[in-house]
């Protein structure tokens, strides 16, 4: 009986507990339930699939090369865990870069282009287009003028990133409400006024979901630019170091680099969902349009 | 025809409002308001009552006639800054602050951050809000947002203030509250000037020094109805005889509409 009631004092405390950076993960703050409840069942069912896919390892006796078991992952990066964090490091830093470039560039492009009705007429059909063209097909052209390396890499993250950024910034600066500019132009603000304390406060919450999609798009995007323009010699991030792994039949090191590749992507959308809502936060929920 | 004198802040002669896609939203209008009168605008939805609104402010360019105020154009009065408004929505900026969204005409303008606040203050303090300053708009009730959409307006010690329909989503409580706030300020010194559109008549008959009653589409002034009760006029206005037979007048003009 005083356990019982030791352990019913004990849960609401226990509801407290507030990890930011899971906040955002699906309804896990919705379901109302304590922690452990909401973490139990996808902790099992990891659990559950994890065993499983060793234990099918060990009984269908499929080679590690095919279809490396879970220890095998394990141990080909624990092996190899120098390489694989200087990978993990270089992958990282290149997307972040391409990322950082593209927040520049997608909302410095979509301030220029919304300041006037003509430019914006004039130039966002050319936007779209080239936003069309697959990266892969002009990947080829970054790595004959860049060179093959970090800046080939970084400029395919970049592109990648850009036009989701520039999209979303120019869709948020022109749904601003009709009222707020009525009342902006009744009060004589000039178009620069307008535009840095009107629109670009407006918009912000489409900038934050844009920034959403580029920050795993640069992940991406990085990943197939080393695909193509990676260089050996220890400074090869993870998307060389898969097409290394795969062509010596490296499978469970391939498998662990995906791993990491797979966390890493997780992490970084994690922690630019952290930095919105810090960024978001005198919006109400209510008003933020995604 | 209309007689203009020295004190007329806003005069409207054969004004005509054509929209683009052919619609007559305003016809011959022709209107004078002195400096210092609380005019209320009533008619049926779609009478063009905004759309007047709209060519004083500039928003919208009449089509036909005369409109000055101040004795210059539409533009050049604004240009002014003695011009405010406050619409049905409370039209604040979600992200910004109380202060902020209270400051802003004078921020556009330029004027330091300590007049600013003074200035906040002072506004804020007329419609009871004076500690709400750090506040966000979702922190506030609907008439709290309408006081605080007011007291932007007043900021800027306007001469003339327009108010399209500012009190139309408010229960009745909270608008006969802030009614009786906005006399009380401008009766002060009555040294501004206020047009209002509203849908209540009551209303009308309470706030104003005139009446306009308008035609339904396309708008023309049906009659302009003399308010005579003196000011300061409190709740108990609202239940005299004289009061009754005023609402009375101006519904039967409207009917005739
Ligand atoms: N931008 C516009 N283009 C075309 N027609 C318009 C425009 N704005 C208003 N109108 C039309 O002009 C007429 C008058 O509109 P206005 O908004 O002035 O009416 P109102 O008297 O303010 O009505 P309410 O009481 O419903 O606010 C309406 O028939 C409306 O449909
Ligand atoms: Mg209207």
């Amino acid at each position: 009986m005083a356990m019982d009631k030791k352990a019913l004092y004990l849960g609401p405390a226990k509801r407290r507990i507030r990890l930011p950076f899971l906040s955002g993960l699906s309804g896990m703050n919705r379901t109302g339930g304590s922690l452990l409840s909401s973490l139990l069942p996808p902790v099992v069912a990891l659990i559950v699939f994890v065993g499983g896919w060793q234990l099918f390892g060990i009984l269908s006796g499929i080679p590690a090369y095919i279809l490396p078991k879970p220890t095998d992952i394990l141990e080909a990066g624990i092996k190899n865990h120098v390489n694989l964090f200087n990978s993990v490091y270089k992958t990282m830093s290149s997307a972040l870069i391409g990322f950082i470039l593209s927040v520049i560039f997608g909302v410095a492009g979509a301030i220029l282009l919304a300041s006037s009705k003509l430019v914006e007429k004039s130039l966002y059909p050319y936007v779209i287009i080239l936003q069309t063209i697959p990266i892969i097909a002009i990947a080829p052209i970054i790595v004959i003028w860049f060179g093959a390396g970090t800046n080939a890499i970084v400029i395919i993250a970049f592109l990648i990133g850009f036009f989701p950024m520039l999209s979303n910034t120019l869709v948020g600066l022109n749904s601003t409400e009709n009222n707020l500019k009525n009342l902006f132009f009744l009060y004589n603000a000039n178009p620069i006024q307008t535009m840095w304390k009107l629109r670009i406060p407006a918009a912000l919450p489409y900038i934050v979901a844009g920034l959403k999609i580029s920050c795993t798009l640069a992940v991406i995007g990085v990943i197939a630019g080393e695909y193509i323009a990676g260089i050996g010699g220890g400074k090869g991030g993870l998307g060389y170091a898969i097409t290394v792994a795969a062509s010596r039949l490296q499978t469970a090191y391939l498998f662990a680099c995906g791993l990491a590749a797979s966390v890493m992507g997780i992490g970084f959308y994690l922690v630019i969902n952290y930095i919105s809502k810090k960024l978001l936060s005198s919006w109400h929920e209510s008003e933020m349009k995604h | 025809m209309s007689t203009i004198t020295a004190n007329t802040l806003v005069a409207m002669q054969h004004l005509n409002k054509v929209y683009p896609n052919g619609t007559v939203a305003v016809q011959n209008v022709n209107l004078d308001i002195s400096e210092g009168e609380f005019f209320c605008f009533v008619g049926p939805s779609g009478c063009g009552k905004s759309t007047i609104f709209k060519m004083i402010t500039g928003l919208e360019t009449h089509t036909e006639g005369k409109l000055d105020i101040f004795g210059m154009s539409p533009n050049a009065a604004r240009k002014k800054n003695e011009v405010a408004f406050v619409f049905q929505d409370h039209t604040l900026m979600p992200w910004a602050t109380v202060k902020e969204n209270v400051c802003l005409p004078l921020n556009l303008r330029g004027v330091s951050k300590k007049q600013q606040i003074e200035e906040a203050e002072r506004v804020l303090e007329l419609v009871g809000l004076q500690d709400t300053m750090m506040m966000l708009p979702r922190e506030l009730s609907g008439g709290m947002k309408m006081r605080v959409s007011i007291a932007r307006a007043l900021i800027s010690r306007p001469r003339l203030l327009l108010m399209d329909e500012p009190f139309g989503a408010l229960d009745e409580i909270t608008r006969q509250s802030l009614q009786q706030e906005l006399l009380h300020i401008w009766q002060q010194d009555r040294s501004m000037t206020v047009l209002f559109i509203t849908h209540n008549v009551f209303e009308a008959v309470y706030l104003s020094t005139k009446v306009v009653v308008m035609t339904p589409r396309p708008g023309k002034v049906e009659s302009v109805v003399e308010i005579p009760t003196p000011f300061p006029r409190g709740d108990a206005f609202r239940t005299t005889p004289e009061f009754s037979r005023l609402v009375g007048v101006v519904s039967q003009h409207l009917k005739h509409g």
